[in-house]
């Protein structure tokens, strides 16, 4: 199997295969909507973009900024077309204009207007933007890339789906970096292995959870793990 | 990227400048480093692209024939235009000038012409009849912030670069033929500053301005004039208009140091 | 034009080759580069020939005024400029006619290669700004901006890939430059095509043309197109090369190393000072 950049309108297969998101079947033959990868001589056909806006999903964890406060709620940005919104009835803090918040998409309605749930306010920490579609990399299969970022920078990090990384405590700094290059390179492979290296070279100990012996086709799987760890991360909340 | 500007990144620069911290890790009197580019433009009498940090502006120079004015009538004249595309920022929008728009072509217009650089008489073609406007318009391709620096530099690598097309019998411009550069006595620069949590930091980023308290731009020449200021929103003391000024001077000599590299 | 008949008029029937050299059917020099408006969601620069262009692409983002939302679909909204000085002779700054035509065409012409239905209630802008023309600005517009459009990474159908194509000096050419459009039985055809369903998006004509010569000029066409379309291809395709990435290229990236260290030491003690409060 080899991966491929496709561009939008490009053959992924002429034949009946399962399919999968970012694609389109025209006259019996299946397309790629978007520029993205491809995996050739897989049993789903299905493309992971590589650029564009947040498009909310159920489940998502997100980082959202609020924009407005009135009487009923909070606007909030959550980086994607449209602004979300969260009554004050669902969150305990009192929010203010510029104040971060963690929260859970809960439902998308059929205008892409997503309704969050679980939203709680963040104290401190920094925000490293990132392209949204990319986040899947900075998580990893089984959340592996997330916990060596963890144990190497010493931050407590939730990554937002939508493209914003928190970070409080530890090296911020360097999570920083480390982070950028993973979006740089979400594309390439052998990203997991470089990042261990790298931190192991700085004199930082860390052990990836190495739960994935086939590591070739990681790209499209990765991009299905759920964040897991949040809970060990919001702990100093 | 993201270029809607939320009051949570507007908070971080505040809180960084007051412990006299850029978030792009800049010292607060240092400018961006620019390229330049001459010449793309075969249309235009003379182009330039710059890029100061992310920030990109294109600026050209048409020549045109026109009557002086009437008061004026053995005199030419310039004009500078600016135009934020929509293209350079989500925040813009293609419509009429906007007053952002407006004062940032004034004010570079006013460094350039007020330096008296450019003799006016010398556009002069016959007197009372015919003379030459020397047309400079730039436009933000990317707005990253400071348009008034890089609309500056970009101007005055333009008109450096000019050429004055030849003429027939009738005044007429003679396509893709020309008769000499246009001629300046001296090199006028824009520098701008604003003040964030009671800091003057020079160049700012698109996030600076919207952040700042307060914003100020000088031109300066090469023999040690002023030729044009303007004080934005906000206001400063005495001592920190000085403390500018004497910066002004600096960053703009070193601008232009870099730009006559560029051209030579 | 003027009614004067030059002299020294090239005849192609004759000459074999067109007056910049080239073949009936042979491009201007062509290249295209995305992502060089990062302030935008998605940008090209395009240079063809002498034309110079960007496009610069903002959303899917909500329409406003909200009148204009449609709850079906996003609207993709062009706006086609040029600067002062992209013309021999200088253009006035505010947008003509001309402007507004060319935008609602192009608007057109992408719509048809959008997956606009995903993005209801929005507008996808996409803003072209033309820096040096000779020719064949429009067409230079749509390529860029489908490019544009692509590394926005919006849902599409397929790219946009566009030419001029026509008649110029008793033959039939694609790509006409100054010379060519301004020859007495000169016949400009914008012409844009979905590369992959050869469906027609753009198509507008100046000039006086036989039946039988539209055959032939649209065949060109089609085949100028996919050309264009391989260059656009390679300019999106070739941002990612899907090598393998190794530790010394985060290194690079980094501060000095000691700082880094000292640093994770002490957040390390923060660290578990804070696990022993929460104890």
């Amino acid at each position: 199997m080899s991966k491929k950049v496709v561009i939008p309108g490009e053959l992924i297969s002429a034949e009946r295969k399962r399919l999968g998101s970012n694609v389109f079947v025209s006259n019996g033959k299946i397309y790629s909507k978007v520029l993205g990868i491809s995996e050739e001589g897989g049993e789903k056909a299905s493309v992971v973009p590589l650029e564009g806006r947040y498009p909310p999903q159920q489940d998502d964890v997100v980082i959202g900024v609020v924009t407005r406060a009135i009487f009923a709620g909070y606007n909030i940005n959550i980086n994607s077309f449209v602004e979300s919104f969260i009554p004050k009835s669902a969150i305990r803090d009192d929010l203010k204009v510029g104040d971060l918040v963690s929260a859970k998409v809960e439902y998308v309605n059929e205008l892409r207007e997503a309704d969050l749930g679980f939203a709680r306010r963040l104290y401190g920490g920094e925000v490293i933007e990132v392209t949204p579609v990319r986040t899947p990399r900075l998580i990893g299969k089984g959340g592996s890339m997330l916990e060596l970022l963890k144990q190497g920078t010493g931050c407590d990090i939730i990554i937002g789906k939508n493209g914003r990384v928190w970070a409080r405590n530890g090296n911020t700094e360097l999570l920083k970096k480390v982070v950028l290059f993973i979006n740089d390179n979400s594309f390439k492979s052998n990203l997991t292995n470089s990042v261990e290296e790298f931190f192991k070279a700085e004199g930082i100990p860390v052990s990836a959870p190495k739960r994935d012996a086939d590591r070739v086709n990681n790209f499209v799987e990765e991009s299905e793990v759920i964040v897991n760890d949040l809970e060990e991360s919001e702990l100093l909340n | 990227m993201r270029t809607t500007v939320l009051e949570y990144d507007l908070s971080k620069i505040v809180e960084l400048a007051r412990q006299g911290k850029r978030l792009d890790g800049r010292g607060l009197e240092e400018a961006r480093d620019f390229t330049l580019e001459l010449g793309m433009c075969k249309n235009a009498e003379s182009s330039a692209r710059i890029r100061l940090g992310e920030t990109e502006v294109i600026a050209g120079i048409k020549m045109g024939v026109d009557k002086p004015y009437p008061d004026n009538p053995d005199e030419g004249a310039i004009s500078c235009g600016a135009e934020l595309l929509a293209l350079a920022h989500s925040e813009y929008e293609a419509g009429p000038p906007s007053l952002d728009e407006i004062e940032v072509a004034r004010v570079v217009d006013r460094g350039i012409r007020e330096s008296k650089a450019i003799d006016f008489k010398k556009l002069c073609i016959t007197e009372g009849e015919a003379c030459w406007i020397a047309f400079m318009d730039f436009y933000a391709i990317n707005s990253s912030g400071n348009l008034f620096d890089a609309g500056s530099i970009a101007g005055l690598a333009a008109f450096l670069t000019a050429k004055i097309p030849k003429l027939d019998e009738n005044n007429k411009i003679i396509k893709n033929e020309y008769q000499g550069k246009l001629e300046l006595k001296r090199l006028p620069l824009l520098t701008t500053f604003v003040k964030i949590g009671g800091q003057i930091m020079v160049d700012p980023t698109y996030l600076e301005e919207k952040a700042s308290e307060a914003r100020f731009s000088v031109a300066t020449t090469d023999d040690g004039l002023m030729s044009a200021m303007q004080k934005g929103p906000g206001s400063f003391t005495l001592e920190e208009v000085n403390k500018m000024i004497d910066l002004g001077f600096k960053i703009a000599d070193e601008r232009r140091k870099k730009l006559l590299k560029e051209i030579k | 034009m003027s009614g004067k008949v030059k002299e020294n008029m090239p005849d192609y029937k004759k000459d074999k080759k067109r007056v910049d050299g080239r073949k009936m059917d042979e491009l201007r020099p062509l290249s295209i580069k995305v992502g060089v408006i990062p302030n935008a969601d998605g940008s090209a620069y395009l240079e063809w020939g002498q034309n110079k262009v960007y496009a610069a692409v903002y959303g899917p983002r909500e329409a406003l005024p909200k009148h204009t939302q449609n709850p079906l679909k996003a609207n993709i909204k062009v706006t086609y400029r040029m600067t002062t000085f992209s013309v021999p002779e200088r253009k006035q700054p505010r947008p003509n006619r001309r402007d507004m035509e060319i935008s609602k065409v192009l608007g057109e012409a992408l719509d048809k290669a959008v997956f606009t239905e995903q993005f209801p209630n929005t507008e996808i802008s996409v803003f072209v700004e033309v820096i040096d023309s000779n020719a064949g600005s429009r067409v230079a517009c749509l390529t860029a901006a489908s490019c544009a459009l692509a590394d926005a990474g919006i849902p599409m159908k397929d790219m946009v890939a566009a030419t001029g194509v026509g008649k110029a000096f008793g033959e039939l050419v694609v790509d006409l430059d100054k010379a060519e459009e301004d020859a007495p039985d000169a016949v400009d055809i914008p012409f844009g095509i979905l590369p992959n369903t050869k469906e027609i998006v753009l198509l507008q004509m100046d000039g006086l043309l036989k039946k039988s010569e539209w055959a032939e000029i649209a065949k060109l066409g089609y085949a100028a197109c996919e050309k264009i379309y391989e260059i656009q291809k390679k300019a999106l395709t070739d941002k990612y090369q899907l090598s393998e990435v190794s530790q010394n290229q985060i290194v690079d990236k980094s501060t000095p190393k000691k700082v880094e260290k000292d640093s994770v030491k002490t957040k390390k003690e923060s660290k578990e000072k804070a696990k022993k409060v929460k104890k």
